[in-house]
């Protein structure tokens, strides 16, 4: 692991209003994600990982405090900016897998790339390699209802990694999978970290899932409770 | 994965939806061309029966004789108005008349009637409704005999048959009163009552005669054009040609003033319905993106949080629409195939309804409801419906573009 910053967070605040109420999804986080980590977001439901993962995604902006992305701050970026940010730098595992429901495997791996602009030849031959990393050989033409649920995610990885992007930000991304394939998934996502050198935020509330992460940054009710390198 | 590509497997989402949303932009089609193909076939008809019926698509007229027609202002000399019209290119055809009011008499009765003085050298049945129209005996040969062509009813009104005499008694060049005697050769039955009931067909050479008008005088040329559609364009092509201070070129909206009235406004009703039409098939199309719009709220989440940018995903939303009206467009064109070979070779017969001597401003209206559609009114519905149907797609599009991820990732 290096100690370039990948993300950095400042004092970030993120308030919702529901209602007439504000509710203080995050409030005041400072941390950062350095290169080649793997790192847990943990917490409770309620306790701000989902914000914190949409602050640094992008997809969310902080109501105080600032998100670096990069060394960029995403606040000061304009939308087109920040959605290229988002296709070029960040790959994005969600937790109900969000595959694009027409395409195939195949196609939904390729997909980020078709946004990049990049020619079908080369796209060709980096799914293939990205396929076979995540070990989806011969089902590359099935449609998403065609597959299980942890096949379903290792499309989705295959999706976020398939650019080579700075971060991969993953939603519990084995919430809805049985054990064995979480334990699959992480050892996938893990043997990408060690081999390849991807940097993982993945946030979870599952205490199997923290024990495979290197570095655990906890959050109770939007605040910072611990952050631990665990090895 | 193509845009298209993806667009066109985004429509088949919801097969029924898009089978229905197609059919009714279909349908859209076959009511369009129904419209547009019968007034283009109607129109058309009767605008040319109006043409063969004296004035032309085109008159050549002395000034001021449109709007006070009498016989004391003329044309002079149209043989050379006619050789330098055979020059122009789009015209069909083109001779010189004298129309003009006349009392009709035979040995026991009068009746008011109107007459039409031909070359029927010059005139054929193709050209002319009431040559066309004769039901009995013939056209009168040369131009300065006696013969005389009469209407159905004028010859019952006069008592009157074949190689019968009549009086006409009308005025000249002059202003004086002036009557020659005629023998029926023909009567003709156009099944217009106005036209039967009023109108002959004199030699011309003898009513010049007649009028003291001189060689190659007549009170109009009437011009028949290839294609009615470019009356305005010919007339200024012929007023270019033989146009003078004392002629004034004319159309037939201006010879025929009451009918081009009445298929405007007929026009008017038409688009009325059919922009009606348009935006009901329009509401449909908005709903159908509309709904395939909003159930994918998620998945347009997603694919902005993987770096798809708004206009994309907007481009993503119209590509939908375009691939909905093509669909929309051909099944148009499959369904109303069938429909307009069938009304373009057979037509529907009304004439139980209307009868067959039905009569618009004088011009009798075919009973045989036909289609035929112009090839410009053939593109322009095509291109409205397709158009249409893209519009349609624009507030989706933006609307897709326009909902944050993060809220688009909250929905189910």
């Amino acid at each position: 692991m290096s100690d370039q910053a990948i993300v950095r967070l400042e004092q970030a605040t993120k308030l919702y209003r529901q209602g007439k109420i504000d509710i203080r999804a995050v409030e005041g986080l400072s941390f950062n994600v350095y290169k080649g980590g793997f790192v847990a977001l943990c917490g409770p439901s309620g306790s701000g990982k989902t914000t914190v993962l949409n602050l640094i995604g992008g997809l969310d902006v902080p109501t105080k405090g600032k998100v670096f992305l990069e060394g960029e701050d995403i606040n000061l970026l304009s939308r087109s900016r920040v959605s290229a940010i988002r296709r070029d730098r960040i790959g994005f595992i969600f937790q109900a897998y969000n595959l694009i429901a027409v395409m195939t495997a195949y196609e939904n791996a390729e997909f980020v790339l078709r946004l990049q602009g990049v020619p079908e030849h080369e796209c060709r031959e980096r799914v293939t390699a990205v396929v076979a990393q995540v070990g989806l050989e011969g089902l590359e033409n099935r449609r998403p209802d065609e597959m299980s649920g942890g096949q379903q995610q290792r499309v989705a990885i295959a999706r976020a990694i398939v650019t080579q992007p700075a971060i991969i930000l993953a939603d519990e991304p084995t919430a809805n999978v049985d054990s064995v394939t979480a334990d699959s998934l992480l050892d996938l996502m893990e043997r990408l970290n060690r081999e390849s050198g991807m940097t993982f935020l993945f946030s979870t509330h599952d205490q199997r899932v923290m024990g495979r992460a290197h570095r655990v940054i906890g959050l109770r009710d939007g605040k910072l409770e611990r952050d631990e390198v665990l090895s | 994965m193509k845009l298209y590509k993806m667009a066109w497997r985004n429509l088949w989402r919801r097969k029924r939806r898009t089978y229905i949303t197609a059919f009714s932009i279909g349908f859209g089609v076959l009511f369009s061309v129904t419209f547009c193909g019968t007034g283009d076939y109607g129109y058309t008809k009767m605008i040319n029966t109006s043409a063969e019926m004296g004035l032309g698509h085109v008159a050549i007229e002395p000034v001021g004789y449109n709007d006070t027609p009498s016989l004391d202002k003329r044309l002079l000399n149209t043989d050379d108005i006619l050789s330098r019209m055979k020059e122009i290119p789009g015209v069909r055809h083109c001779v010189a008349r004298i129309t003009g009011q006349a009392m009709l008499a035979s040995a026991n009765k009068s009746i008011g009637g109107a007459f039409i003085a031909i070359d029927p050298a010059m005139e054929s049945k193709e050209q002319n409704l009431f040559i066309r129209s004769i039901i009995e005996g013939s056209v009168f040969a040369g131009t300065d005999g006696l013969g005389a062509v009469v209407g159905s009813k004028v010859a019952d009104k006069l008592n009157i048959g074949i190689g019968k005499k009549l009086v006409y008694t009308t005025t000249d060049v002059n202003g004086e009163i002036v009557s020659e005697i005629a023998r029926v050769t023909g009567i003709f039955e156009t099944g217009v009552s106005e036209a039967d009931g009023s109108m002959l067909l004199l030699p011309i050479d003898r009513m010049r005669a007649v009028l003291s008008y001189g060689p190659g005088d007549a009170t109009l040329v009437a011009v028949v054009i290839e294609d009615q559609r470019h009356a305005e364009r010919m007339r200024e092509k012929i007023n270019n040609a033989v146009g003078s201070p004392s002629r004034e070129v004319l159309t037939w909206k201006q010879t025929q003033a009451e009918l081009a009235g009445i298929i405007t406004l007929d026009k008017s009703g038409n688009y009325i319905i059919q922009v009606l039409v348009g935006l009901l098939i329009a509401a449909g199309i908005l709903n159908t993106l509309l709904m395939s719009v909003m159930e994918r709220t998620r998945e347009f989440g997603v694919m902005m949080a993987v770096g798809m940018s708004p206009s994309t995903l907007f481009r993503l939303v119209i590509m939908e629409s375009i691939w909905l009206g093509i669909l929309g467009v051909l099944l148009g064109v499959i369904i109303t195939a069938p429909w307009y070979a069938y009304m373009y070779y057979r037509g529907i017969d009304f004439s139980a309804m209307i009868g067959t001597d039905y009569s618009a401003s004088g011009v009798l209206v075919d009973p045989l409801l036909k289609i035929s559609l112009f090839k410009e009114s053939a593109f322009a519905i095509l291109a409205g419906v397709f158009t249409l149907t893209i519009f349609s797609g624009i507030y989706p599009a933006w609307k897709a573009g326009r909902i944050p991820p993060v809220e688009s990732l909250k929905t189910l």
